[in-house]
Order: structure tokens, then C-alpha cells, then sequence
């Protein structure tokens, strides 16, 4: 407090000699971090809630307006998006261009069955009403904290809002962010960074054509919160004995480290602690089935971070030997997606439409 | 179990279609015997009146019948969405192939395509012992003894593999799995490889078989004499007292007037019908087919000889 002022002041008397400012860099050491600048979308969302002394009847009729427009629809139309129609962006994709991504919610999990007989399993990830809400371009785009990609400077950065919501809970600033966008104030919010070529104009809507069958994707999502937990059940030790002269060391991780020299608890020594609720990616995983009218991918394995219903979201995998090899649509599906229900498959996989798997004799 | 009760359990069946609501994940044996006994003394069953007026009318029996659509009753694993395209899905593969109604007891005969077989497909008769999951992971085990060895066999109900699925005798048993008889002496789980196929009249219900096993000396898989089995015999030949004791400590007597743990571990009815409406049209189309193809089946024309 006091150096700051006296910074000031300083500032202030060498402001009227010179108008060059000295910053001090002697105080700057591994304890000044960088202080936490929240990027500009970070803003409070919901408004406070009072009691508006409405009749019950007023406060149905302000409710059943609110669900009837802004509701999530489960099937997604874009009726409510008033754009000037983006326009497509004529860039030629090549291998090294980073592509946006989108938002999705994890709805579940059941098997398919590949034309080998083989037994899969897969997530399913649907993409609820994803617009593109603003692009920032690289030279405006500066992070507090930088993400670790390569190029950095030369990435801009994509905000995606999925799953609209009714913009009288939000408070103002939040529905700011939407404005010149010309999409209704969305629920849930991302940033993707970008390669300047695969930027897209707000309005923009995204959906699961973005991604192509046969493609691998990586998705990123908050694992489930399971509180602070034991050893057993957050490490997988194996606990000790319940019988045979064991007493109170049922689920105790034993021994922690050795004497002497290494007399010390090592450093990453599994303990217990908090588990869960940490953003984790899952690299590499296949598309095997895409349905466009519910906007439903189905993904490999069942690993994907999170509860049912949780948000996931889903980029191009950066695993070199699995990144795209044929051009994806780029920078995003533009045309209209089918309506007739008919799911894309990818080629291994068995549908369920064709006939039972019987094997050649050789 | 003689007649009378058979018949009574058959009525109360039909009534308790409309109480209570039966996924995998509740017991409805011990239930329906424990209503059983106490309709016993209060008065005689009444005619089951319907509660509802539907629209279009669903089969009572679809939830027996169709046990896998009905999600797991899981609040946190359930979307409705999910839900959806797996029935889809179910209903295509169920148009490939046809899913015979079939219960825990009844003995069938699997035909599915095995690259290691010696014609690259492979029959397995046993009777069903078990059925479990709900979707597209709904499955079943088969259980026969061939050769004196005991073998069972998980077969998943959508798994395109499968080929042909045949009902050999349509009944069940008086318990909702039949794992006992892994412990049962071997007769119990024998079935001939090359057995006929029983058919039932069409309309009749489905017959229960009230047959007691009997179980072979201790020692067993499991503790069968705490799951109060109804289709066991001599189980209090292998019991010392020392296990009845331990056997009444972990009863849940209270459990059957649980109405939460009920209702957690159910679809409720009104789901339900929403859930059989969507599929009904084409579950009872599928219906119609196999009766046609079945009549098919059956009519032989009659050789001109001389």
C-alpha cells in the first residue's frame, strides 16, 4: 500500500520533469504472480432474483413467454437467430490450420456393434444450439494467462455460446455480449483459438456436420466431483487386510516414503485429497456415427470427463498421427443439414437396419 | 402350487399391472407372493378395473414383454434424448430380427455367427437363468450341462451376431433368477441339444412352472438360504441353525413398505405409457408378422400320393 503510493508519487514528480516512467523490477520475484485478468466475458450472469409482488397469474404468463421463446429446443432450429447471413469464408484448409470447436453435452452411453462383430462402446455428445458470438483477431486477442499453443500470436480466438436462454434472468452486461452478434443471449460460453484463416462471422451456427464420421476429436470436460477421498478409492490402493490380526488399518495407505537420505515425504506421493472435478481432455477419440437431426455424435469409449448431462467440449485432435488428413468442412459446415433423420455411419461400423453379421467361410 | 392359486397368481399379476411398476432393479416375487396372501384373507380378488383411458391401448404385459425399453431408472443416467435414438435403434435391429417374448426360466435355443466355429455359426440350447440391462445392453444367460460340465452363456439380446433366437417352452419360474442353479444337482439344468420346440396356444398366458430344484451339499456360490428362494426344495437340509440365525439378522422385512426405494428404483407409469406409445405401433406390427409367418410355418400342404 505504502510503495504504491509513493510509486505515484514519484510517478508524479517524474511526470513533471520527463515523461519517461521508471517501473521498478526489483521487487518482482517468484512470489508476484501475474495478477488474474478474466477475459472480457467473464461477467455475472444471472441477476438477482427479487420478489416482484406479481399476481400468480402475471408470474405464469412472464414464465410460459420465457420457455415458450427462449426455451432449449431439443431439436434445433434456427428460427430465432436473426442473422445477416455469414458469409462463407472462401480460406483453403490445409494441414496446420486450427479449425474452432464446439460445445456439447454428454447425454449418455450405450454399444455399437462394428462390421466385425466386435463390440464398441460409445458416448453420445449432442451439440445444442452453438452460434458463434464474436471473433477477436490475434492481435487483440492477449490472455491473461497464455495457452500453451504454438503461434500463439498469430491465433485469434472464437467466443461459441450454445443452448439459448431467456434473457430476463440475465443481467445486462451479460446480454451485452451478445449484441452484435445478432444471437439471443446464450446459456454457456466458449473460446477456441484459432488460426486466423478459420475465423467465423457471429451468427454463425454450428452443428455436428462441423465434424465429419471416421474423424478423431479431442473433448475436454470437468470430471465428476467426488469430494476428498481416500486412498483406496482415489488411487486405487489395494488397502490392507480386513481380517488376520489387521486392526484400523482396513483402507490406509501404508508405508510413505523410506529413511536415511530420502527421509522426507517425496514430492507427488499418493495421498489422499480432493477428487475429481478437474478439467480433463480425452485425446483421440473416433467418431463412429453422426445424427443431424438431434445434432447426436457418438464417440469411442466411455471415458469421456463428467456426469450425463455435463458440458464437454470438442475440438480437432491434436494427436499427430490421427489429425485430419483430407480437408474437414472448413472453416465450418455451412450448407443445410438433412432432415430425414438418417444417421451417417461411419464404414466399420455395423447398422442396425442392415442384416445379422455372418462371418465367410474361407 | 396347485391350480387355484396358479390361477389366482395369474389374476393378481393382471392387477398388480396397474400398482406397481417393474424394471430389473426391483424384486417383484417376493411382492406379488407376500399380495398374494394377504388378498388371501382379506376378501376375493375383484375384477382389475383400468384406471386410465388411453388413447391408443397398450398391452398390459409390454413391460413384462418389452422388460429392456424402459430406461434404467437411474435419475442421474437418464436423457430423454439418449433415450430415444436407443429405441430406435432397438426397433431397427427388432426389424432384422426376430426378439421372441421370453422369460427368466424358459428354455431357448441361440443360433449367432462364431468366426471359430466349424460352420461359422453355433447353437446353444439352455434355459434362460438371468436377464438383465436395459437398451441396447440388455442381456440374458443361457445354462445347460453338456457332457457333465456345466456351461452358461452371455448373450446380449441386440448383439448382431445373433442369428435366430428360438423359444424351445415359453414359462417361467417361481424366482426372478435362477443362479441356484449352478448349486442345483445337475438334471436340474439339462436340456436336450436337439429338443422341439413346445407351442403354446395362442392368447394363453404364460405358464408358470413350479418346480423345486434340489440343491446339492454345501459349499455353495452364494448364501441361497438368505434370498428367500421359492423354487429351492431341501434347503433346510444343509442349514445349521447357526446359518438361519445369520440369515434372519440381514432380512429387510420393511423393505416392501419402502415407497421411496419403490419409486427410485422405477419408471413411473405414466412414462411408461409415453415410453410403449412411441413403439407400439411398430412393436405390434412386428407382433402381427410373426404370427403370420408362424401360421406360415406351421401350415404343411399335403402331399399328392399316388
Amino acid at each position: 500500500m505504502m510503495r504504491s503510493v509513493i510509486n505515484q508519487l514519484l510517478g508524479l514528480r517524474l511526470s513533471g520533469n520527463s515523461s519517461v516512467l521508471v517501473t521498478q523490477v526489483r521487487d518482482k520475484g517468484h512470489l508476484s504472480r501475474p495478477r488474474l485478468r478474466n477475459p472480457q466475458w467473464f461477467l455475472r450472469k444471472e441477476i438477482t432474483k427479487y420478489n416482484d409482488l406479481m399476481t400468480a397469474e402475471n408470474k405464469q404468463f412472464v414464465n410460459e413467454v420465457g420457455t415458450n421463446n427462449f426455451g432449449v429446443p431439443v431439436v434445433i432450429k434456427d428460427c430465432l437467430v436473426k442473422t445477416a447471413g455469414p458469409t462463407a469464408n472462401e480460406a483453403v484448409w490445409t494441414p496446420n490450420l486450427r479449425r474452432c470447436g464446439v460445445i456439447a453435452r454428454k447425454i449418455g452411453q450405450y454399444p455399437l456393434w462394428l462390421k466385425n462383430g466386435e463390440r464398441i462402446r460409445t458416448t453420445l455428445l449432442q451439440i445444442v444450439d452453438n452460434h458463434v458470438i464474436k471473433y477477436i483477431p490475434p492481435e487483440e486477442y492477449l490472455p491473461a494467462q497464455v495457452p500453451t499453443v504454438a503461434n500463439l500470436h498469430k491465433r485469434g480466438c472464437i467466443l461459441v455460446g450454445s443452448e439459448t436462454t431467456n434473457p430476463a434472468l440475465l443481467t445486462k452486461e451479460y446480454a451485452g455480449i451478445f449484441r452484435n452478434s445478432g444471437v439471443l443471449p446464450k446459456k454457456n460460453l466458449a473460446r477456441f483459438i484459432v488460426s486466423p484463416e478459420a475465423q467465423l462471422a457471429p451468427g454463425t451456427p454450428l452443428n455436428v456436420n462441423h465434424f465429419r464420421v471416421g474423424d478423431f476429436v479431442d473433448v475436454r470436460g470437468k470430471t465428476v466431483d467426488h469430494g476428498f477421498q481416500g486412498v483406496v478409492k482415489r488411487h486405487g490402493f489395494k488397502g490392507m487386510p480386513a481380517s488376520h490380526g489387521v486392526t484400523k488399518t482396513h483402507r490406509r495407505a501404508g508405508n510413505i516414503g523410506g529413511g536415511g537420505e530420502k527421509g522426507r515425504v517425496w514430492p507427488g506421493t499418493k495421498m489422499p485429497g480432493h477428487m475429481g472435478n478437474r478439467w480433463r481432455i480425452i485425446k483421440g477419440l473416433r467418431v463412429w456415427r453422426i445424427n443431424t437431426k438431434y445434432n447426436v455424435m457418438w464417440v469411442q469409449g466411455s471415458s469421456v470427463a463428467g456426469p450425463t448431462g455435463g458440458l464437454v467440449y470438442i475440438y480437432d485432435t491434436i494427436l499427430p498421427t490421427r489429425k485430419n488428413k483430407e480437408a474437414p468442412p472448413f472453416p465450418t459446415f455451412y450448407g443445410e443439414p438433412q432432415q430425414d433423420g438418417d444417421d451417417v455411419w461411419y464404414e466399420q461400423v455395423h447398422n442396425f437396419k442392415s442384416e445379422s453379421i455372418t462371418y465367410e467361410n474361407e | 402350487m396347485n391350480l387355484s392359486t396358479r390361477v389366482m397368481l395369474n389374476r393378481l399379476t393382471q392387477q398388480c399391472v396397474y400398482k406397481r411398476i417393474v424394471t430389473f432393479s426391483t424384486k417383484t416375487a417376493e411382492h406379488v407372493i407376500e399380495n398374494q396372501e394377504e388378498q388371501k384373507k382379506e376378501a376375493p380378488p375383484t375384477t382389475p378395473t383400468s384406471p386410465v383411458n388411453r388413447k391408443t391401448i397398450i398391452p398390459a404385459n409390454y413391460r413384462f414383454v418389452y422388460p429392456e425399453f424402459l430406461p434404467d431408472p437411474k435419475v442421474e443416467w437418464r436423457n430423454l434424448v439418449r433415450e430415444k435414438l436407443e429405441r430406435l435403434d432397438m426397433l431397427d435391429r427388432r426389424k432384422q430380427i426376430d426378439l421372441p417374448e421370453f422369460y427368466v426360466g424358459s428354455v431357448l435355443a441361440v443360433t449367432s455367427s462364431d468366426p471359430h466355429a466349424a460352420g461359422k455359426t453355433s447353437r446353444f440350447v439352455g434355459i434362460c437363468i438371468n436377464r438383465d440391462r436395459c437398451g441396447l445392453r440388455a442381456r440374458f444367460i443361457l445354462r445347460n450341462v453338456i457332457d457333465h460340465q456345466g456351461m452358461e452363456v452371455v448373450y446380449e439380446l441386440y448383439d448382431p451376431t445373433i442369428l435366430k433366437i428360438e423359444v424351445l417352452r415359453l414359462e417361467k419360474r417361481l424366482d426372478d433368477s435362477l443362479f441356484y442353479l449352478r448349486d442345483a444337482l445337475p438334471e436340474y439344468s439339462t436340456f436336450d441339444e436337439n429338443m422341439e420346440a413346445e407351442p403354446l396356444e395362442e392368447g394363453a398366458p404364460v405358464p408358470v412352472n413350479d418346480i423345486k430344484v434340489v440343491l446339492r451339499p454345501r459349499p455353495w456360490l452364494e448364501r441361497w438360504e438368505r434370498q428367500n428362494l421359492r423354487g429351492v426344495a431341501n434347503i433346510d437340509e444343509y442349514l445349521k441353525d447357526k446359518h438361519r440365525l445369520s440369515a434372519a439378522k440381514v432380512q429387510k422385512p420393511w423393505e416392501k413398505y419402502d415407497m421411496m426405494k419403490d419409486y427410485r428404483s422405477s419408471i413411473p407409469e405414466e412414462e411408461q405409457t409415453e415410453i410403449f406409445a412411441e413403439v407400439h405401433t411398430e412393436l405390434h406390427a412386428l407382433e402381427l408378422q410373426r404370427k403370420r409367418n408362424k401360421r406360415k410355418r406351421t401350415f404343411i400342404k399335403p402331399k399328392q400320393l399316388a
